[in-house]
């Protein structure tokens, strides 16, 4: 079986089923909504401060959405118990996680489309095509490391409480370098370049490792 | 006298000698005073506990590809004895840096990498606590001590990698006296020892419990050609 048509069925089968039941995607965009009244309120933002509090905003929002979401990625094989069966299959172990992955990345990136206006439509801040560039390269490996431990506690007692625990400290590189890139891109000081020159080094770090590992944690 | 009680009582006495040698021998700082001292265990408790994630990351590795029990215990021992030496750096740079830098915390890129590292450990060992034991808890468990440990490098060259209030390296530098130097290196090979003695206990420990486990729920042994009869 060719691991990349398997990656991508997994992933066609996740947004499809998605895309019928509509329940994700609506509840993580009223989420951020939501993340954004709280930072407004949480830092009292005004005209003088959105400039430098927005950046932070961003990633606090992004990252508590991407927890809700991952949280999510393996609720619905676990109450059906298809992982087992999609493990049964030929296909390998790897490449159902990265189709697993690639659907959790995609859900990811919409709800970016969500929070990244609306950040603009609230606070004013200016999302430049940096900003974009920056907020997607984090993506990757916090999408990576979100699905590798999602499917750890997928099989752990109290995995709510869990998945924050795992993956919050390991999300913090591509925070540092995304928050260095974002307010830098937004006009605060920083280097951009050596920020998005540390966001690639991680995503690849993180990809590597990740699928690594993933035979062991999908493997029964 | 079990031979772990002997290891034991060594090690602590080690310990205390290395007291007296961090109060009695090593001379006073002359800018900080006193409070310098605290630098001889914080920085060997930082290494032990380097020492101590190489111990799991080195046990996950061997466990994920021979499944060796053996491995995954030591894993979990230094999993446990790191995060006690993670908290025993972190306590002693606290109690350090309120005098000479006037607060006890700083978001500096050291500290706060240190302090995700105490946090991934822990994470490691809630891992083992919530995950089904036996085959999946170690195998959980042996990921994310894999991935933790990407975070000690981070710790280490941090001073180098980015401008901190934390000092930089000072030993491979050569900027102690030799009493100083002399007395630091008798602390980390004392403390070495200590971790090396916990981690021993503690994989005693761990070996007992699994043990227990596997006896209190026996595997029932059932022969296929000869099933049970039915009344």
């Amino acid at each position: 079986m060719n691991p990349l048509r398997v990656a991508l069925a997994v992933a066609r089968k996740d947004l499809r089923s998605e895309w019928r039941t509509r329940e994700l995607v609506p509840a993580l965009a009223q989420f951020i909504v939501l993340a954004l009244l709280i930072g407004n309120f949480g830092f009292q933002i005004d005209a003088r401060n959105a400039n430098t509090i927005t950046p932070g905003i961003l990633w606090l929002a992004l990252v508590f959405a991407g927890l809700v979401a991952f949280g999510r990625t393996f609720a619905s094989e676990r109450e059906q118990a298809s992982l087992e069966a999609m493990l049964m299959t030929p296909a390998s172990p790897v490449a159902i996680f990265a189709g697993k992955a690639l659907a959790a990345t995609a859900l990811l990136v919409i709800c970016e489309a969500v929070l990244l206006p609306a950040l603009n439509l609230f606070f004013g801040a200016d999302i430049s095509g940096d900003v974009v560039a920056a907020v997607l390269l984090a993506t990757i490996g916090m999408a990576v490391l979100g699905c590798l431990f999602a499917a750890v506690v997928a099989r752990t007692r109290a995995r709510e409480l869990l998945l924050p625990l795992l993956t919050l400290p390991l999300w913090i590189p591509f925070i540092v370098a995304g928050g260095l890139a974002v307010q830098s891109a937004m006009g605060l000081p920083g280097n951009y370049q050596q920020a998005i020159g540390l966001l690639i080094d991680f995503d690849i770090l993180f990809v590597v490792l990740t699928s690594l590992a993933a035979r062991f944690v999908l493997d029964e | 006298m079990s031979s772990y009680i002997k290891a034991s009582a060594a090690a602590v006495v080690l310990m205390l000698v290395a007291g007296a040698a961090i109060f009695l021998y090593a001379p006073t700082d002359a800018l900080q005073g006193p409070v310098q001292r605290i630098f001889y265990l914080h920085v060997s408790s930082a290494i032990a506990a380097y020492g101590c994630f190489a111990v799991v990351l080195v046990g996950g590795v061997i466990y994920l590809w021979r499944e060796n029990l053996i491995a995954d215990r030591f894993a979990r021992a230094g999993a446990l004895a790191g995060v006690v030496f993670t908290t025993v750096t972190l306590v002693m740079g606290m109690l350090w840096a309120k005098p000479i830098w006037g607060t006890f915390w700083t978001w500096d890129a050291r500290l706060t990498s240190t302090l995700v590292l105490w946090i991934i450990y822990a994470g490691y060992l809630l891992v083992r606590r919530l995950a089904e034991p036996g085959r999946q808890a170690a195998r959980f468990a042996a990921v994310v001590g894999i991935f933790g440990f990407i975070d000690v490098p981070i710790v280490h060259f941090s001073v180098t990698w980015w401008r901190t209030q934390h000092p930089g390296p000072i030993i491979v530098n050569d900027a102690l006296p030799p009493e100083m130097l002399a007395a630091f290196l008798f602390t980390l090979v004392c403390t070495l020892v200590f971790a090396a003695v916990l981690i021993g206990i503690r994989y005693r420990i761990e070996t007992l419990q699994d043990e227990r486990e596997t006896a209190v729920a026996p595997a029932k042994v059932v022969p296929a050609h000869q099933p049970e009869a039915v009344p």
